[in-house]
């Protein structure tokens, strides 16, 4: 390892004093700032004012208080509904990145037709929130779908996976598992990024491949592993469209479906009762803080920064 | 020069083992798409009653007659997609590319809380800030405009690119911006003239993504685009199909699959420039 | 920190505006009753359906610009979902389009959020002489006219003959049937279907009209006048209870199956895809099912609708034209609604796509006009006797339709039994029913 350990001291040389670029950075900030304080800020802000009325989109918010929140602990159906999401998280979520980062692992280089493979690989990426993919999953998973009749040929009776309230989330999940695409795509520029100079240094020092793989490709990455982990897990949280395509907005059967911002959208929509929705959104929004906070304090320990 | 895992892989499986395998999950992953393709090719009214991939007659009057189902005709929301999509692609690429610069390398004040309120930004669900947001562009008189879709990139509030911009960012190896210091160029240049080139990836991710998501986001383009000439792919794909009456899937999927074509297109083009990274063209 | 203080300022600056333009959103200038203008006046129209509709409606939007030169008319045509979340939306900034379909879901609950003109206003432009009282009475509330009701629509049986025919089965007396009759029949059917084809296409999703004809052919309602849930728990579990036996006894398919082809759509039923004999459906979604399933299909009446104490069936509007309470142009829009509702060349055009229409002297000038199917549906609503509409669906039970849907699958899946199913229906859609208010 000799030869790698040295490049790295080599490139941590010297000390860092460094100076604060307030100036510089306010310009390259400037138009996120911007767009901070004039399209952002407003909408949050009255989203958070709304929490505490009552507003049913027409006539003028009633400040209620703090009922929204408190109906928010015992509001049954939003229980099961923060079940469903968990369990969406954290099952779809890690199969999904382990899914994308062994494919682009596969297709990172080094045979023929690398190109055409990434590009059918992401093509159910671009199906995946289209209105069609509503009938293209009951094709899959659907009574007479491929699934049932693969099944059939093995002589075993399938069912409607989808409309069956116990397994319509798993085909959900396997839904977000099947778009691996975008997280692949992030990965595979993420891989190009590596500097070859370390699998020199490496292969320099006789690492076996195994151990180039977890010593120098998932370090470097990991910046890459964090972002997609941070981002899908936030995504996840907040997955929608899916859901509200296959089950026809309704979260069924049996609310079985039923994403938290599902739910909060037919409080919003179907309900007008924007205010509920509101709270809703806000203690969606603590949820997801706190585990993206777990994951930057976790981070500490296994993401490597060149910085 | 290249001594990675997926070689490994690649050695230790025959390469035919691996084209098959490729191709046989590949068959399972598009089979959906697939479907698509061959319903676009059946009469209405055979769709949902042959089962399988399996096309017994041709049908191709499905595109025609998906192309002038509405009124404008296709054309016009392929026209409008497409121009949303430049503009977003523009916006995102130098605004959220500079704010990353900043964050991933500049040394400001506050800077940990400013980036927090960043990722704040994305936690919070699109149906309760949509409303407000309506109001606030319906009183400067941008509705049925592409403005209230297009300015909110120019101004970077896609947070999600920004985060990935700084992560590629700091993945970079600091001593190039250093040296450049040194030599006396100032921030514009190391972000113009070193790190940009350096992140190409990053920015090949961006526009792909950009475009994807644009040429598919159904809600925003919805509540935004009320005019007919106005709507775009999404929306007029929507208006084939109304749950309470009768659905012209045939011109529904064939239009579908003409939607598809220009993304694929796009990702296909845009995939050379991930492979186009630092390790390829000796930046180190 | 003076910087702090003056961005929270700036912030909160922003959030005041929004929300004065939210409280600003009530309030409405309005000249109903006035003359037409000749001014060019420019009014926004919306509404929800496939490409079939869009096209229609586009058409005879020119014809009435062309009759009016002055006035130009905006069509926005959206599908079902997208139409309420962006009217809802529009709604809220004071931006609603001028002239909009609605449907007996929503009408209360716009109308008494006060987003809705009372047509009685506009009077002098808008012709209501050829609708029948019992007709414009399912668009009015405390003798307000919010909507004027498009088409007619009834609920009705639908049979697959082609299928009776294979099986040998006669068809049905439906003049005096029961629910027991066509659990009967549907067995038969069944058994001949051997597990590929059911008797009956579950009721139980997007099914109110059922259990409330249930509840009316007992005498009972839903809902009574002042929009209480009066549904009695008995006639919920009996409801219920009907739908689990025609699932455990294999004369509907297997819960997963019904759940699936009722979720998807017309086009993916058990009744367009020739797997159900019998099916409760709108008696105008005649000429789209049997398009969509190449089979003969007729209409039947209801069962029980002679056993019990008067007929449950009733005229429901497919749809209504209103008109925004804060249009600027009431009157050039309430003129348009005329035209769509009076014009027989309009309707020459728009034909039955939106039901039967409601209007009598129009449903007989287009009569010679309409394909088999459609004049089958015409004669159903011609001849079928029916009792006096049940009142519009108040203000918060918009979701009736998803409650009772997810309801049903509860049963079907034996996650709650008929009589808890029932109980629990009637509280949450009274709980629905006062949280509007």
């Amino acid at each position: 390892m000799s030869a790698l350990d040295e490049l790295r001291q080599l490139r941590h040389g010297g000390g860092q004093v460094r100076k604060r670029d307030n100036k510089a950075a306010f310009w390259f900030l400037a138009p996120w700032f911007a767009g901070l304080v004039f399209i952002t800020i407003g909408p949050v802000l009255a989203s958070f004012g709304l929490g505490f009325t009552k507003y049913n989109l027409i006539q003028p918010p009633k400040f209620i208080g703090f009922d929204n929140f408190a109906r928010i602990f015992s509001d049954e159906r939003l229980h099961n509904a923060l079940g469903v999401t968990f369990t969406y998280v954290f099952v779809s979520v890690p199969l999904q990145l382990a899914c994308a980062l062994v494919v682009a692992l596969l297709l990172d280089r080094g045979m023929r037709g690398l190109a055409f493979y990434r590009s059918a690989f992401y093509l159910p990426s671009l199906l995946g929130s289209s209105v069609a993919i509503a009938v293209l999953w009951t094709q899959v998973f659907g009574t007479d779908g491929l699934v049932n009749r693969v099944l059939g040929a093995f002589g075993i009776e399938g069912k409607g996976w989808i409309s069956d309230p116990d397994t319509a989330l798993s085909t959900l999940i396997v839904l977000n598992v099947w778009t691996f695409g975008s997280p692949m795509v992030i990965f595979l520029a993420g891989l190009r990024q590596i500097p070859a100079v370390y699998y020199e240094a490496a292969a320099i020092d006789g690492a076996s491949r195994w151990s180039q793989f977890w010593r120098i490709t998932l370090p470097l990455l990991s910046p890459i592993v964090f972002f997609n982990l941070v981002l899908q897990i936030i995504h996840a949280f907040q997955s929608f469209t899916q859901a509200f395509v296959v089950s026809g907005g309704t979260g069924g059967p049996s609310d079985s479906t039923m994403f938290y911002t599902l739910y909060l959208y037919q409080q919003g929509f179907s309900r007008f009762d924007m205010g509920y929705a509101s709270a809703l959104a806000w203690f969606l929004l603590l949820i997801i803080a706190a585990f993206t906070a777990i994951n930057f304090w976790a981070a500490k320990y296994w993401v490597f920064y060149d910085d | 020069m290249t001594t990675e895992l997926s070689r490994t892989v690649g050695r230790r499986l025959s390469v035919p083992a691996k084209h098959i395998g490729l191709v046989l999950i590949g068959f399972v992953m598009l089979y959906p798409v697939l479907w698509m393709v061959v319903s676009s090719l059946r009469p209405g009214d055979e769709i949902f009653r042959s089962p399988g991939l399996i096309l017994e007659s041709l049908h191709a009057e499905n595109y025609t007659e998906g192309w002038y189902a509405l009124s404008p005709s296709f054309g016009t929301y392929l026209l409008n997609s497409a121009v949303l999509v430049l503009g977003c692609i523009v916006g995102n690429l130098v605004s959220c590319s500079m704010a990353a610069y900043a964050f991933a390398r500049l040394h400001f004040s506050g800077k940990r809380w400013w980036f927090g309120i960043m990722l704040g930004t994305i936690m919070l669900p699109v149906h309760v800030i949509i409303v407000p947001q309506y109001v606030l562009f319906s009183q400067i008189g941008w509705v049925n405009t592409f403005l209230p879709l297009i300015v909110p990139k120019i101004l970077a509030t896609d947070a999600f690119f920004v985060f990935l911009m700084v992560q590629f960012i700091r993945g970079l190896p600091r001593e190039l911006d250093e040296a450049a210091r040194i030599d006396g160029c100032g921030h514009p240049r190391i972000f113009a003239q070193i790190i940009l080139p350096l992140m190409k990836p990053a920015l090949a991710t961006t526009t792909i993504f950009t475009f994807i998501w644009t040429w598919n986001d159904f809600f925003t383009q919805l509540i935004y685009l009320t005019d007919p000439d106005m709507y775009t792919v999404p929306v007029a794909l929507r208006s084939f199909v109304d749950s309470t009456v009768a659905t012209s899937w045939g011109s529904q999927f064939a239009m579908s699959v003409v939607s598809i074509i220009p993304i694929f297109l796009a990702f296909l083009i845009g995939q050379r420039y991930l492979v186009k990274g630092i390790a390829t063209t000796g930046g180190k | 920190m003076p910087r702090g203080v003056r961005r929270r300022g700036a912030a909160w600056a922003v959030l005041l505006s929004l929300t004065a333009s939210l409280l600003a959103a009530c309030g409405s200038g309005s000249d109903a009753g006035g003359d037409l203008t000749a001014e060019p006046v420019t009014l926004r129209f919306t509404w929800w359906g496939a490409d079939d509709r869009h096209k229609r409606t586009q058409q005879v939007i020119e014809m009435f610009q062309k009759k009016h030169p002055n006035i130009t008319i905006k069509g926005e045509f959206k599908e079902w979902n997208g139409y309420w979340d962006s009217l809802a939306t529009t709604m809220a900034a004071n931006d609603a389009p001028d002239i909009m379909q609605m449907d007996e879901l929503y009408i209360a609950s716009y109308a008494e959020r006060g987003a809705l003109l009372d047509l009685n206003e506009s009077k002098k432009h808008l012709d209501t002489s050829n609708f029948d009282q019992k007709a414009l009475a399912t668009g009015a509330i405390d003798g307000k006219q919010y909507g004027l009701p498009v088409g007619l629509g009834m609920y009705s049986i639908m049979v697959n003959t082609d299928l009776l025919a294979k099986y040998g089965i006669p068809l049905p007396d439906d003049t005096k049937w029961s629910w027991d009759d066509l659990k009967k029949i549907g067995e038969q059917a069944s058994k001949a279907g051997g597990g590929q084809v059911f008797g009956v296409q579950s009721p139980g999703i997007n099914d109110t009209a059922g259990l409330s004809i249930r509840a009316r052919q007992q005498g009972k309602a839903m809902f009574d006048a002042g929009g209480k849930v009066v549904l009695p728990p008995e006639i919920a579990t009996q409801y219920w209870t009907y739908i689990q036996d025609l699932a455990k006894s294999g004369i509907a398919a297997p819960p997963s199956v019904t759940v699936e082809k009722a979720s998807a759509g017309l086009n993916q039923s058990a009744t367009a895809t020739n797997t159900a004999v019998f099916g409760l459906w709108w008696n105008t979604q005649l000429t789209a099912l049997t398009a969509a399933s190449g089979a003969k299909l007729k209409l039947l009446r209801l069962p029980g609708e002679t056993q019990g104490k008067a007929p449950g069936a009733y005229y429901k509007p497919s749809m209504f034209w209103s008109v925004s309470s804060r249009s600027k142009h009431p009157a050039e829009a309430a003129a348009f609604v005329s035209f769509l509702a009076n014009d027989e060349e309009a309707a020459k055009v728009l034909l039955t796509e939106r039901g039967v229409p409601a209007n009598q002297k129009i449903r007989d000038a287009i009569a010679s006009q309409l394909k088999e199917t459609d004049k089958a549906a015409k004669e159903y609503l011609d001849t079928v006797p029916v009792s006096d509409p049940p009142r519009i669906t108040p203000n918060g039970a918009s979701t009736v339709d998803a409650i009772l849907k997810r309801h049903t699958e509860d049963v079907l899946f034996g996650r709650t039994s008929p009589e808890q199913a029932a109980t629990s229906f009637i509280k949450e859609l009274q709980s629905e029913v006062d949280a509007a208010k």
